[in-house]
């Protein structure tokens, strides 16, 4: 536990797309660089906050949610990759990653839930999605009852997914009261 | 008191059971599933399934610079309801994913999978309401 771990096809996940490239866990945080050089994401251990560990299709996914806001999907890691890093990251940060779930059921319905710049929905209380508010240029409520949401166009060169989002809307019943003031979010 | 489930309707469909049901990961574009009657959406470099069932209508639009938009509207409560889409009633305290759209350079694959899901909807639709007819 020195030195850290080096995992060599580990694929940063966000708008955009993913982008695979090398991922290095060590003593003095996390630092990842994009395959052939290009985007590098450093990450100082002082400034996670909070780690999560996620079950994705065929591999596990590591969320770092970081002081600025901003966070982090990394996806690529073996369950025994899982364990290792846990017990890296409880020693070493003196943080325990949390897990989630993911929702597969393919329902619609379900809660929103804001966190920071992330915007969440859970259906069956797994996570169906996330979204960052960050990359929103527009919000509009569309009658009394639902929210649009406009996302900036990207066209970064680190994009690489065929079809872009561009908008999602949702709608919030009359008898939901839980969410009644949630409308007039950034 | 949690209701959430407690009765199966055949409205209760669901895409997948296990998160290594889903496809092998292709590129990052709109799939359908025709296997398991699922839609899936790429949304921050994850593939997000949606059952079928969900979509109320889905239709797409070329600009004129070629860049292709798709459209996919979900059932939500508070419209008109087909019988099978009674289980949304369960779930009015819910919030519901109403709508998303989409851009695309490629109209080839934009319009083809308009037509699979449409086709597949149509599919599935008819057989839940032949379920339905059935079970009464």
């Amino acid at each position: 536990m020195t030195d850290g771990h080096l995992f060599n096809n580990i694929s940063l996940g966000g708008r955009g797309g993913t982008n695979p490239g090398q991922l290095k866990i060590y003593s003095g945080g996390v630092l990842w660089k994009k395959q052939g050089g290009g985007k590098a994401v450093e990450v100082d251990k002082s400034d996670i906050l909070g780690v999560t560990w996620m079950k994705v299709p065929r591999t596990n996914q590591l969320g770092l949610r970081i002081k600025n806001g901003l966070y982090y999907k990394f996806a690529g890691f073996r369950d025994q990759d899982v364990s290792s890093l846990t017990n890296f990251f409880q020693n070493n940060c003196g943080i325990t990653p949390e897990e989630k779930q993911l929702s597969v059921s393919g329902h619609n319905w379900g809660e929103v839930d804001l966190n920071g710049n992330i915007l969440t929905f859970m259906t069956g209380l797994k996570q169906a999605f996330e979204v960052s508010l960050a990359d929103v240029s527009q919000t509009q409520l569309q009658g009394k009852n639902d929210v649009l949401l406009e996302f900036h166009v990207d066209d970064t060169t680190g994009a690489n997914e065929k079809d872009s989002l561009m908008e999602i809307s949702f709608h919030i019943p009359n008898s939901n009261t839980h969410f009644v003031g949630d409308e007039n979010r950034p | 008191g949690d209701s959430r489930g407690a009765v199966k309707t055949v409205g209760d469909l669901v895409a997948y059971k296990n998160v290594n049901d889903l496809p092998p990961p292709r590129d990052l574009m709109i799939q359908v599933d025709q296997k398991n009657e699922a839609i899936l959406l790429p949304i921050y470099g994850s593939m997000v399934p949606f059952h079928v069932a969900t979509v109320k209508s889905v239709s797409s639009q070329q600009d004129s610079n070629r860049t292709s938009y798709i459209r996919i509207i979900f059932n939500v409560p508070g419209t008109s309801f087909t019988p099978h889409d009674a289980n949304s009633l369960k779930f009015q305290g819910s919030i519901y994913l109403k709508e998303v759209s989409f851009r695309s350079k490629d109209s080839r694959h934009i319009l083809e999978v308009v037509q699979q899901i449409k086709t597949l909807r149509r599919q599935v639709n008819s057989r839940e309401s032949e379920r339905a007819e059935r079970a009464t």
